[in-house]
């Protein structure tokens, strides 16, 4: 984990004297290390579910394609298949653990900067991925009360990371999104 | 003849500085009025400064002297006034800077596309909801304290090793 940016630390001032350009919204000192909030968790898993649906749903239109081709017999994928049913919420599990386990991020979390961690920071690991990922149904299971201690609690963990003993924080290089915003609005000033 | 009357005034000569006070002979010669009729900078270019050089040992001379005391006299805004900074810079290698510090991942970063852009964007705009909803649960908690009576709820120094992002400015 990095050090904090000082934010008092008096700006560079560019050398025709016009004032530093103020930084994109957010983008303020480091926030790598820092419980994430709700609305980047629930962004992460708006995209996810999107992302997840959306590749299950492919799977599912190849397979009846290549039956159609294969048997000239087209099949219609419903809700009410068993199949179908066993085949989302495994592929879910895959989709959650496999992420948890191997970096922590789901394709969402990378996108929106957040990680999931063990307690004192460190990896998820297996153990604690696959706990994580079987109580997470958990949080809405219970009218969607597993989320409030993202809200309510100072550590910001939701029902499932009590169970599992993780926690989610930010993994975004604030001060490398700085220098990137700050190099636009010079490369756009002088131009 | 010659060889007595020589023997007598070298005779003579060393009585009379025997008899001299070397001392009170130079208290009276005023010391300043004859540096002002020598003139050093012929005095100067007669001597030869290298070879004084070579007889001195700088070591030595450099061990004696207080640098900082000399460091505290120097102004250094009159003597960085007289550095070509733009000089010094163009003898920087720059592509061996690039190439050994952290310097070159930051331009990497910092030339970065569109997608970083709206990313970086995007994750500013999370950040900063984030932000508005800790405030938002944080006056609720305050308002609901207040009301119940129930003692303080304990402050932001007291949180766990990974502090919020609502602590920060």
């Amino acid at each position: 984990m990095t050090a904090p940016i000082d934010a008092n630390r008096p700006q560079l001032v560019p050398g025709d004297g016009r004032p530093p350009p103020a930084a994109p919204p957010g983008i303020g000192p480091d926030l790598r290390g820092q419980h994430s909030g709700f609305a980047s968790r629930f962004i992460a898993f708006l995209f996810d579910c999107v992302l997840s649906i959306g590749v299950f749903m492919l799977v599912l239109a190849a397979a009846s394609f290549a039956a159609s081709v294969l048997t000239g017999t087209s099949i219609h994928w419903s809700r009410a298949n068993l199949w179908v049913v066993i085949a989302f919420f495994g592929w879910q599990f895959f989709y959650y653990a496999y992420c948890w386990t191997t970096s922590g991020k789901t394709p969402g979390m990378v996108l929106l900067g957040v990680q999931v961690v063990g307690l004192d920071g460190s990896r998820v690991g297996t153990r604690r991925g696959v706990i994580r990922t079987l109580a997470f149904p958990l949080s809405f299971i219970l009218l969607g009360l597993g989320f409030v201690g993202i809200l309510f609690q100072r550590d910001r963990r939701a029902l499932h990371d009590l169970i599992a003993g993780t926690a989610v924080i930010y993994d975004w290089d604030t001060r490398e999104a700085r220098l990137r915003s700050l190099a636009r609005e010079g490369s756009d000033g002088r131009a | 003849m010659e060889s007595i009357a020589q023997a007598v005034a070298e005779r003579v000569i060393d009585l009379v500085i025997e008899a001299l006070d070397m001392d009170a002979l130079i208290a009276k010669i005023d010391l300043n009025d004859v540096l002002a009729q020598i003139d050093l900078n012929s005095l100067i270019d007669r001597l030869d400064l290298n070879e004084v050089l070579d007889h001195v040992d700088l070591n030595q001379v450099v061990e004696r002297v207080d640098l900082n005391q000399v460091l505290d006299r120097l102004d250094m805004n009159k003597l960085l006034a007289q550095v070509d900074i733009n000089q010094i810079v163009s003898r920087v290698d720059m592509e061996g800077l690039v190439r050994n510090t952290d310097l070159g991942a930051i331009m990497v970063s910092s030339s970065s596309s569109l997608a970083t852009e709206v990313i970086d964007m995007g994750r500013g705009h999370a950040v900063r909801m984030d932000d508005t909803l800790a405030r938002w649960v944080s006056k609720l908690r305050r308002n609901h304290t207040r009301r119940s009576g129930s003692p303080e709820l304990p402050t932001a120094e007291e949180s766990p090793e990974l502090p919020t992002a609502e602590e920060e400015p």
